[in-house]
């Protein structure tokens, strides 16, 4: 293959992933949170095809498809859950949203 | 013979399933009948089972059994029926005398509200006396004696909303649970050596003679629970709390006769335990006494007939005691016909002055009430034993055999059995005299505490004023039908009912019960000796009833004053204070002291440490739940951090 | 790892797409993470999947690189942009608030994941990841792929469907108005 190997990639993932994580942690606006969510989400699509482009296995690449596809509902249901907070007046910060506490 | 057993048994069993099934869908009255039919039903079966008994040679009696329903190592019991001479005897009077008070029942019980309880209470009595006589072997005859115990209780707390009901009966059971240890440690003693409850086995064994002791004691430790002898009779007057019909059945007919049914049936084991069987007939003896003194001055009048019960199964005992089985068990069948008679006698009395039983209030119900009076005139000299009533045939015998015996215990007996003689005439006759007596009574205190009798003179018979005032017919008659049949009947049986035996001439009865107990030939009276111990108890029984009739009925003789025996039979020679001192306040004062040194702190405590300590553990883990979610995300992420360490280092 | 073999001027062209993609992808991640209003972290999200099609494009994945930009940056953040405008501007500190062991376990957890991918595929790299495949012209190509999902993972195919389908459901329900009190 022709420029870096497959494992410069999978490390390109994991810090993708690891800056995705640290967003989910310590951010407190809902709709960052969602969005750090992607970044993980991508993460791992790259890993996936990464690896697959490397062991020739198409089953990589679908895979990341279908991420793609579930990433898009969550989304899809997330931003719903951040509309009707939001139509309620209720605050989108994580920290408030606590009423479960033990 | 043997199907006529089962439908005696089954009979009663099958009533109170019926009266139980239906609940409150049959009118009560329905269930009333439903419980006399059923008894009336096990009469016919026993009928049966007689006929089937007295056609086979040498009327010697079938065991039949439906399975084998315990079954331990070399230990096997049956459910097991016996129907022998013995057994038929006992099945005719339980559901004959048993099925006439269930019909007087009906009237008595009418308009009660939980008339359909007592007819399946009175309906499992029933057939749990029957279980206990027809039983094949020690243990059914067990499980019949705690099932009697069982429905004793519940008919004297039937009234349950009465406290004082409720403590009688407690009593009752609390006695006979007493009896009932010792009879299973007897049993117990004997399957350790005999490895069987089975009669043919343990009636022909021979064990060592501290065996067959402890065993016969425990055997007579039961029967004297049950039979109310002393030292265990304390329950029986208080159990006159149950209604009326009850203290006929169980507490004078059936139930408490199932001791002198026991020693009958177990003689084998009491024969070769000579000495306890002695014993058990001085107990006999003491009771029937000691019964006889402290009812001189009882107030209510279903005690004096209870302390005369009392007083009459001590004779049985000392019949069955000496060795005289059929004597006793003649007197077991004449005594359930006129004693039954005076308790049902007492009930019409009682109904009719709604529910008043303190007899120096019933003064002159005679005049009111003929057909009571007469009827419990029968029953009161049959209870004296007056030639031709059935008790003279019955009592005679057995005083006779004590003098058979020759010892001087047994002459020690025959004195008890003359005197007892004396006292029943005059308790009795008291009681008549008192309630239904004609005689010109002066209205002094007579035996009443002074100042509470009514100071104007009442003309002889004349009514008191409160019969005046209470008393009540119902339509023509002095009580309802349902209640003045079997009053009648058992008058009539209490009449001719001893002519079935007259033991110096004529003694089919003896014959009857000799292949299942034989009377002891030590025990065995001549002739000469019937004779002279039958002049003297007739004697002793008239003296009696003559003081009666002078103290009471017409005033010539005074009561001596005496208040040192005046106190010491009204508190009943303080058993019960004795009882109360002994077991109840120690074992109330143990149970307290339990409970603060040891329940309270350390029982209890300890659930409520266990529960606070989880509490306090829980509200430390609660502090996890911050309720944030960055929290529950990093506890997510940490968690995944873990887990793919672990598989790093597996690796 | 290999050492960075500079074969030939594709090689070398390679190398530099590489860098300048792997580069703007984690600059434009830290971006999103590091913006205190959520619009630019948005937009900033936008530039991070242009990178990362980028890079599908150098491992032949043709197909999924097209439908990066299409679905991922043409409908996602779409979306997000419309909601983040709808509700408004909210602006807030990334590093604040909290319980005070939340922003330090954070990081470490973080850090955690990182060095233990890194490691993982370190160990990984020292074994199997040196063979090199070949892959043939129509690796990652539509109808490769197409053909692919349909006859080797069509149960896949069928559940993607599905939960898309719920998510619809759901997001319409969630966005709807309450029409009836709730107790």
């Amino acid at each position: 293959m022709a420029g870096p190997d497959v494992a410069w990639y999978v490390a390109t993932a994991a810090v993708l992933f690891g800056i995705g994580a640290l967003g989910v942690l310590i951010r407190r606006n809902t709709l960052v949170v969602l969005l750090s969510l992607e970044l993980m989400l991508n993460a791992g699509n790259l890993a996936l095809i990464a690896l697959s482009r490397h062991w020739h296995n198409g089953a990589g690449q679908i895979f990341a498809l279908a991420v793609m596809a579930v990433a898009a509902s969550e989304v899809c249901v997330g931003l719903g859950l951040v509309v009707a907070l939001n139509r309620r007046n209720l605050s989108l910060d994580v920290d408030t949203l606590s009423e479960l506490k033990g | 013979m043997t199907a006529g057993s089962w439908l005696c048994l089954l009979a009663p069993l099958g009533g109170t399933i019926l009266i139980l099934l239906c609940g409150t869908r049959i009118p009560r009255v329905a269930a009333a009948w439903i419980a006399a039919t059923s008894v009336f039903v096990a009469f016919g079966g026993a009928i049966w089972a007689f006929l089937g008994v007295r056609s086979t040679t040498g009327h010697v009696g079938e065991l039949t059994t439906a399975w084998t329903w315990l079954q331990s190592g070399n230990f096997h019991a049956g459910l097991q029926l016996l129907v022998d001479p013995l057994s038929t005897v006992m099945m005719l009077i339980v559901s004959g005398v048993g099925g006439l008070i269930v019909l007087y029942s009906i009237g008595y019980m009418d308009g009660d509200d939980e008339e359909r309880r007592y007819f399946a209470y009175i309906a499992f009595f029933v057939f749990s006396m029957l279980l206990l006589v027809e039983g094949g072997n020690l243990l059914m005859l067990l499980a019949g004696w705690g099932l009697v115990g069982l429905s004793s209780y519940l008919l004297i707390g039937f009234w349950h909303d009465r406290p004082s009901a409720v403590r009688a009966a407690k009593k009752a059971f609390v006695m006979n649970a007493f009896g009932d240890a010792t009879m299973a440690l007897a049993f117990f003693i004997l399957i350790a050596h005999t490895s069987s409850l089975s009669f043919a086995t343990d009636f022909n064994v021979h064990l060592s003679s501290t065996a067959t002791n402890l065993i016969a004691l425990g055997l007579l430790g039961g029967a004297a629970a049950k039979s109310a002898q002393i030292p265990l009779q304390t329950w029986l007057p208080d159990a006159m709390e149950g209604p009326t019909p009850v203290s006929a059945l169980i507490h004078a007919a059936t139930m408490v006769t199932a001791g002198v049914y026991l020693i009958a049936r177990t003689h084998p084991i009491f024969e070769q335990a000579r000495t306890v069987e002695l014993i058990a007939a001085g107990t006999g003896a003491l009771t029937l006494l000691v019964a006889g003194l402290v009812a001189l001055v009882q107030t209510d009048i279903k005690r004096v007939i209870a302390y005369s019960t009392m007083s009459q199964i001590g004779y049985m005992f000392l019949g069955a005691g000496v060795g005289a089985y059929s004597a006793g068990m003649f007197h077991l069948v004449t005594h359930a016909f006129f004693k039954a008679l005076l308790f049902m006698t007492a009930g019409l009395a009682i109904h009719a002055l709604a529910g008043e039983q303190d007899i120096r209030k019933m003064r002159g119900l005679g005049r009111v009430m003929p057909f009571t009076k007469w009827c419990f005139l029968a029953g009161a000299l049959a209870l004296v034993g007056v030639p031709p009533f059935s008790g003279f045939f019955s009592k005679d015998s057995i005083v006779a055999s004590a003098a058979a015996l020759g010892t001087w215990y047994g002459w020690i007996f025959w004195v008890c059995g003359i005197a007892g003689a004396l006292l029943t005439g005059l308790y009795t006759f008291r009681l008549w005299f008192l309630v239904f007596g004609a005689g010109s009574a002066a209205g002094k205190a007579g035996d009443a505490r002074p100042g509470t009798g009514s100071p104007t003179a009442i003309p002889g018979g004349e009514p008191s004023p409160f019969v005046r005032e209470h008393y009540h017919r119902h339509g023509r008659f002095e009580g309802p039908l349902t209640m003045l049949v079997p009053v009648g009947v058992l008058a009539v049986l209490a009449t001719v009912g001893g002519w079935l035996q007259w033991a110096p001439k004529w003694h089919p009865f003896t014959n009857w019960l000799a292949p299942a107990a034989q009377t002891l030939a030590a025990a065995e009276p001549t002739s000469t000796q019937e004779y002279y111990t039958s002049a003297a108890t007739v004697i002793a029984g008239l003296a009696g009833i003559g003081l009666a009739w002078a103290i009471y009925s017409e005033r010539k003789l005074a009561i001596p004053a005496a208040p040192f025996w005046r106190r010491l039979l009204e508190h009943k020679f303080y058993f019960d204070e004795l009882y109360d001192a002994l077991f109840y306040r120690p074992g109330v004062s143990i149970a307290n002291g339990l409970r603060r040194e040891f329940e309270e702190p350390v029982v209890l405590q300890t659930s409520a440490d266990i529960g606070e300590v989880t509490m306090e553990t829980g509200s430390l883990v609660r502090r996890i739940q911050t309720g944030l979610l960055r929290t529950y995300v990093l506890f997510l992420a940490g968690g995944a951090a873990a887990v793919v360490l672990a598989f790093l280092i597996a690796k | 790892m290999s050492g960075v073999v500079v074969a030939s001027a594709g090689n070398a062209l390679v190398w530099v797409v590489w860098v300048v993609a792997a580069f703007s992808c984690v600059g434009s991640a830290v971006a999103v993470i590091s913006f205190s209003n959520p619009f630019f972290s948005a937009l900033a999200l936008i530039g991070n999947l242009g990178s990362l099609a980028v890079m599908y494009l150098l491992l032949s994945a043709e197909f999924v690189a097209a439908a990066q930009v299409l679905v991922y940056a043409g409908a996602v953040v779409v979306m997000f942009l419309f909601v983040i405008a709808y509700v408004g501007p909210r602006r807030e500190t990334p590093w604040s608030g909290g319980p005070s062991w939340q922003t330090f376990g954070a990081v470490l957890a973080a850090g955690a994941l990182l060095v233990e991918i890194v490691v993982a595929v370190g160990m990984q790299a020292s074994g199997s990841l040196k063979h090199d495949g070949h892959v043939g012209a129509t690796f990652g190509t539509p109808s490769w792929i197409g053909r692919v999902f349909l006859v080797d993972h069509l149960l896949a195919f069928e559940i993607t469907s599905v939960v898309l389908l719920i998510a619809a459901v759901g997001g319409v329900i969630l966005g709807s108005h309450t029409k009836r009190a709730t107790v």
